[in-house]
């Protein structure tokens, strides 16, 4: 509060001066110091009491599991191990990839690129390694210690990836995909038609990766649209052959199906939310009126009606063979969500784009289809990222919706904890503060990141 | 066909030098009730440079924006390489990869370097592999004398060189004619001359310019003719030397002593 008053050009160089400058910098920040200074020692003072001494963290520490993985069965729980590791393996692919094109890129452009050391890698995302340390603290066993040592060490693997050389970048993002892929299907088997989304996302690999500059228009199309069902049916002859029994995503719980319910319902509201915004702003006029309809309809309605009408109303909608679980229907609802927003966002960041680069680019030849794709799409998403973010915050925070139509997402997992004998009556306020602790490690963590995002590309890279 | 408007020997623009590249009869634009063209009628040959001028609100940006097809003309004709301009998105198409335009806000692609700026057309239009797309930019970054800074974001660049690359991205697609937007009205004045040396060069090689401009100098050394348009017309049309020094048209001595 009395930060607002510092003035960046006096530079503290002893306690008492910083004091001086920061605290006390003229007659009235002076006073407001004064007065505040006791709400906040106060606050201070009892919040220590509550962490340090007065709560009663033993519940958190008993069930430390069940806020994990909730109901998820006990005798499985190998999966989610294997899946945290092959996450962490994606991780560093992911990254490893990420930071070694931006460094090619700055390299070329001439502008200086430091690549970040693991302590500033750690100070980046504080949140979240304060996170892992409290859940560390609460472990009553050393397997989540050891979890977590093997954890690093394959995001370790995973990063090894920047040495790839330049012309194998693809390789980094193939090898994330599939350590992805392999996570998520080590938890959820392999059976019934999980090949479907693995050919989906093979498919469009596939698709962006194969370039074949040198043919026209249609026979590109047509030879990508034959590799792309090859690769399809070479996915779907490994799953044919191929089956690994697994827990379907109806039975997860806890953390864990906060995280997955989440990033699935902003992976997937992305690409729907983009479409939504072309079709907004397309010169047909029914693919308008549909587009606007929707949107509006969808921002007129609470998250919450939504998901009970994902519940009781979806199944009116779809053929009765397909009868999607709870999850999976929360999911959708979510997305649907998400979607008119994540919309209503582009539609800003387009409409902020001075028209002199649509010009630009009709006048060098390129079709509308290519100019809304290269020139004027990837400069409208840089605009708006910071929105887009806030966004996926609420829609992660939101996911704590899903409690209240019985599914026990991280929140959720609250009322089996209060359940227990032990915990009826007491440290409800430990619970909560607890899960407010985990929620905030992961939103904060994103908003850093957009803010960093926001910072890199504003130089291009 | 003769001009309506004029009226004087001087005023016809539409005997091109040699054969017609450019066709544009009897040619209206509207902007709601402003109407921006009137009946303008203007031939334009093979390796000729007609510099248009005229004061602002006169039409001549909405003139050569409708060669390219920026801007939708609402009557009449506009010819180009023996396309005619229509609806039909193909013939937009074909005359775009035609004709190159440069902008006076330049309106470079912020989020590509300044290579990658020059190769996107040539890749995306003409889907030339990358290799051959790279090499024909370094050539086009060598004329406008801005290879060293291919690599660059255009945000890293000066004005005056940010417009030599936007040249060169227009370049580029090789196009026939080249049409140019006032496109030194937002330098400084110490980076107009590099770019005006470099449409100086262009137009000496020998391509088919219609430049949009408040630079007289540039009008009197390079031109084959000068349009100078008033309210949507094309009011007189002379030679540099006729059109300096004995201007016909009250508005255009009206125009001339009050820029020169």
């Amino acid at each position: 509060m009395t930060a607002v008053n510092a003035r960046p050009n006096s530079t503290p160089n002893s306690a008492v001066s910083w004091i001086k400058v920061r605290l006390f910098p003229n007659m009235a920040s002076g006073i407001v110091t004064l007065l505040l200074l006791p709400v906040v020692v106060y606050l201070a003072y009892r919040s220590f009491l509550f962490v340090a001494i007065n709560g009663r963290w033993e519940v958190i520490q008993r069930n430390l599991t069940l806020f994990m993985q909730g109901t998820f069965p006990r005798d499985e729980q190998w999966r989610i191990v294997v899946q945290l590791i092959l996450m962490g393996l994606a991780l560093g692919f992911g990254t490893a990839t990420a930071l070694a094109a931006s460094a090619d890129r700055a390299r070329e452009a001439g502008l200086p690129f430091a690549r970040q050391r693991p302590w500033q890698m750690a100070r980046r995302f504080w949140p979240l390694i304060l996170f892992v340390l409290v859940l560390l603290y609460f472990a009553n066993t050393s397997a989540p210690w050891l979890v977590m040592l093997v954890a690093l060490a394959v995001i370790g693997v995973g990063a090894t990836a920047r040495f790839l050389p330049t012309r194998l970048r693809n390789l980094g993002w193939i090898l994330m995909a599939l350590s992805l892929i392999a996570g998520f299907q080590v938890v959820s088997g392999t059976t019934g038609r999980s090949w479907l989304a693995t050919a989906t996302i093979v498919s469009i690999g596939v698709w962006i990766s194969v370039r074949l500059e040198r043919l026209e228009t249609l026979p590109r199309l047509a030879a990508k649209t034959v590799l792309v069902a090859l690769a399809a049916a070479v996915v779907f002859g490994i799953y044919t052959f191929v089956t690994v029994p697994g827990i379907g995503w109806d039975r997860w719980s806890g953390l864990h199906l906060t995280l997955w319910v989440s990033a699935l319902a902003i992976v997937l509201s992305f690409p729907l939310g983009l479409l939504l915004a072309l079709a907004r702003r397309s010169t047909l006029p029914a693919l308008r009126a549909l587009a606007t309809g929707y949107i509006e309809l969808i921002r007129g309605v609470p998250l919450i009606t939504l998901l009970f009408m994902g519940q009781f109303i979806l199944g009116f909608m779809l053929p009765a063979a397909a009868d999607p679980s709870s999850v999976t229907r929360a999911i959708a609802a979510m997305t649907l969500f998400t979607a008119a927003y994540v919309a209503e966002i582009v539609r800003g960041g387009l409409q902020a784009l001075p028209y002199g680069q649509t010009e630009a680019a009709q006048a060098v030849g390129l079709p509308p289809g290519k100019t809304m794709r290269l020139v004027i799409l990837p400069q409208a998403l840089r605009a708006v990222i910071p929105a887009m973010v806030g966004q996926f915050i609420s829609i992660f925070k939101d996911s704590s919706l899903l409690f209240i139509i019985g599914i026990n997402e991280f929140l959720g997992v609250r009322s089996l904890v209060h359940a227990q004998a032990d915990f009826r009556s007491i440290a409800h306020a430990e619970t909560l503060v607890f899960i407010a602790f985990g929620y905030w490690a992961f939103a904060y963590s994103m908003s850093r990141e957009s803010q960093r995002l926001e910072r890199r590309l504003r130089v291009g890279l | 066909m003769t001009s309506e408007t004029g009226g004087n020997a001087f005023a016809d623009a539409t005997q091109a030098r040699g054969e017609a590249f450019i066709e544009v009869t009897d040619v209206d634009k509207f902007f709601g009730d402003f109407q921006a063209l009137k009946d303008i009628n203007m031939k334009v040959g093979k390796q000729e440079v007609v510099v248009v001028i005229g004061p602002s609100g006169s039409g001549k940006s909405t003139l050569i924006r409708c060669i390219n097809r920026l801007e939708k003309h609402d009557r009449g004709r506009i010819v180009v390489d023996g396309i005619e301009l229509s609806d039909d998105i193909r013939n937009i198409q074909e005359v775009r990869r035609e004709t190159g335009m440069v902008f006076q806000q330049f309106n470079l692609f912020p989020h590509l370097t300044v290579l990658e700026n020059v190769t996107l057309a040539p890749r995306e239009v003409r889907h030339m592999p990358k290799r051959e797309a790279e090499d024909l930019a370094m050539e086009m970054l060598e004329r406008v004398k801005i290879p060293e800074q291919a690599r660059k974001f255009p945000g890293q660049l000066s004005g005056g060189q940010q417009q030599r690359v936007a040249i060169a991205r227009a370049l580029a697609m090789q196009p026939k004619v080249m049409l140019f937007d006032e496109v030194t009205s937002a330098l400084d004045p110490e980076m107009i001359k590099e770019v005006l040396d470099v449409m100086v060069k262009l137009a000496e090689g020998g391509m088919t310019m219609i430049v949009v401009t408040h630079e007289m100098g540039f009008a009197r050394a390079v031109a084959n003719r000068v349009v100078f348009m008033s309210d949507g017309q094309i009011v007189e049309v002379g030679t540099p030397e006729h059109f300096f020094t004995d201007p016909q048209e009250d508005r255009t001595k009206l125009f001339l002593s009050q820029i020169l």
